[in-house]
């Protein structure tokens, strides 16, 4: 993991897997939404501009017409990445671009807590458990919401009511937040969002419990002191890179990140966003600033 | 009566009422091979080339994709497809001349695919792994359009490392499964579509018609072989949090449909109650036994009832 030494050679391997088009692939081929956001994030807090700006003008071409983003071009849909695109400075991006990510935001949740959908079950005399009383945002458009899209949409939504509040944001957040809270597993911490399947509990993943975490800042009661206590257990055993960023960055938020907790320096970061996290973390601590809130 | 069972009774009266019309045609047995596999250890390299070698694949200069089961991995769980087993084949279908063999698998709960992989044994088993490995979540991809659909997906994209495979292998675990009774090689395919465009977990099949989303990507790839690792299996509350199930075989055949039915056999489930099987199968053709040239073990020899959660006791077969 990075120490502030080796951040100019995580951005030179940002900078030197920039595909031709602008965007970054995961590993290789060709370019998606979410690490080409994560490595333009990781460039705008590191002061690399030049490449960052290729960056932005793929994602701002990349937007569909109803003002979502595909996973990457050539996918005829828009999803969950959306939630990422809007992490982005408005001015940076674009005022009316980044207006169009946070519209989507808010006019998409899980089919499972649609009117219809609930309209339908309750005819058919389906109970709806407790866990779908509240709004989450999902994947894929049509389907349930999951801990990972609503996480991200919570993330991007907090960052938008820092410099525009308004009610059906600050709604739509407070919802967010309680699905995550009812999604919790039975033992602290969060996997993708299926706690209890037909009765039998599951256990909690690293990397979900820190992007819950994450998007429950300034959220306090037992469920959240048992998800960090989990997430401290997590941290210490953990080899994952994409789990070791994410469970640092829902530690910050909650300002519980141990002060002495230094990461294994032989954990491989893997993937293009895997290494734009651990840039951003690196950042964070650096800068003392809280990257999803104030990027740049 | 409710209206919903008034409904089901009428569409299962129609269908037996429509099925005395069909006449029956001649049937080529599919090929389905059980063979004994009493431990995961060095034996497995030699019992997987000759298990492969009685199907006479000729894959001679042909780009072979080996699909594992790679979901989550506890310890002393019995999730994953053994890396063993998979390096066997990967091991038999180079000395059979393929021009290249490859490992694949996109993961739907965890993000960290290679990190699955490592942690599931991968990196030691397999010589220079991640040089052979493509993860499915995070491949270019290709929007497919189905001949025929089952399932209620309207755009489908799957990985081309996998569409252009010119063998797709899919290497499953032995399991039984909380939404659909078993999960095998058909189920196993779940694992082609990319989460990168679908997520983690790949729910939109779920919303589509489980059964129904299995049937479609068996559709989709038309080159496959099926070997199922039943030499710990699970059962009980599968595919994650079930027990390990000795069974102590593997299983093999160009049919997944067969290659399935044949499993449930083995694990004691009645294979025509897994809808999945019904609706890849034309008119139940491929799941009857005497459809299938089964080589090999005998099933009898075999079979081990695999515990069953009490959703699902219907399934259950006697023991043969």
């Amino acid at each position: 993991m990075l120490s502030p030494a080796f951040i100019p050679m995580s951005i030179g391997t940002l900078v030197n897997k920039q595909n031709s088009d602008g965007g970054w692939p995961y590993v290789r081929g060709g370019s998606w939404t979410e690490p080409t956001v994560y490595a333009v994030m990781a460039l705008l807090a590191a002061g690399e501009t030049e490449a960052a700006g290729r960056g932005l003008r793929w994602l701002r071409k990349a937007r569909r017409s109803d003002g979502g983003w595909p996973p990457r071009l050539g996918i005829d849909q828009s999803g969950w990445v959306t939630g990422l695109v809007a992490l982005l400075p408005p001015a940076i991006l674009g005022e009316e671009i980044h207006r169009s990510a946070v519209q989507w935001l808010l006019g998409t949740q899980g089919k499972e807590t649609t009117r219809i959908y609930r309209l339908r079950e309750w005819l058919l005399g389906v109970p709806s458990p407790v866990e779908q009383d509240f709004p989450g945002w999902p994947w894929v458009p049509g389907t349930a919401a999951w801990v990972g899209p609503t996480s991200i949409a919570i993330l991007a939504l907090q960052r938008e009511n820092r410099q525009r509040p308004t009610a059906p944001i600050q709604s739509r957040i407070r919802e967010g937040q309680r699905f995550l809270l009812a999604r919790m597993c039975k033992s602290g911490g969060w996997n993708h969002g299926s706690s209890n399947a037909l009765g039998y509990a599951a256990h909690p993943y690293p990397e979900t419990t820190g992007m819950a975490l994450a998007a429950l800042r300034g959220v306090k009661g037992p469920k959240v002191e048992m998800a960090i206590a989990v997430a401290h257990q997590f941290l210490g055993e953990c080899r994952s890179a994409d789990a070791l960023n994410w469970l640092r960055l829902g530690l910050r938020a909650q300002n519980q990140m141990p002060p002495d907790f230094c990461a294994p320096s032989d954990v491989a970061r893997r993937t293009i966003p895997e290494t734009s996290l651990d840039v951003l973390v690196a950042e964070a601590v650096r800068q003392g600033r809280d990257v999803f809130l104030n990027l740049v | 009566m409710s209206r919903r069972e008034w409904l089901a009774l009428s569409a299962g009266a129609a269908t037996v009422a429509l099925s005395g019309c069909n006449n029956e045609r001649p049937i080529t047995p599919s090929l389905v091979s059980i063979v004994k596999a009493p431990a995961y250890d060095q034996s497995i390299y030699d019992t997987m080339r000759r298990m492969l070698a009685a199907h006479s694949l000729d894959v001679r200069g042909r780009n072979v994709v080996l699909k594992p089961n790679l979901v989550e991995f506890e310890p002393e769980s019995s999730i994953n497809t053994n890396p063993l087993v998979v390096h066997a084949a990967y091991e038999a279908f180079r000395e059979m001349g393929a021009a290249s063999v490859r490992i694949a698998e996109g993961p739907g709960h965890r993000r960290n695919t290679l990190d699955l992989a490592d942690a599931a044994g991968y990196f030691k088993i397999v010589p220079r792994f991640e040089e052979q490995f493509t993860d499915l979540n995070l491949d270019d991809v290709t929007r497919v359009y189905p001949n025929r659909q089952f399932s209620r997906v309207e755009k489908l994209y799957l990985p081309n490392t996998a569409l252009s495979a010119d063998l797709l292998v899919s290497i499953a675990k032995m399991k039984t499964h909380h939404w659909v009774g078993a999960t095998l090689s058909m189920k196993n395919l779940f694992g082609t579509v990319p989460s990168g465009v679908y997520g983690w977990p790949k729910n939109v099949l779920h919303w589509a018609g489980i059964d129904e989303s299995i049937a479609d990507l068996n559709e989709a790839f038309p080159r496959q072989f099926a070997i199922v690792d039943g030499i710990v299996g699970m059962e009980g509350n599968g595919p994650i949090q079930g027990v390990p199930k000795y069974a102590g075989v593997l299983v093999a055949g160009n049919d997944p449909v067969a290659v399935d039915a044949t499993c449930c056999r083995i694990m004691c489930i009645d294979p025509f109650q897994i809808g999945y099987l019904r609706l890849a199968s034309d008119n139940d053709s491929h799941m009857s036994e005497r459809n299938i040239n089964q080589i090999g073990e005998a099933i009898a020899d075999v079979a081990t009832p695999f515990a069953l959660i009490p959703e699902f006791q219907r399934l259950r077969t006697v023991k043969s």
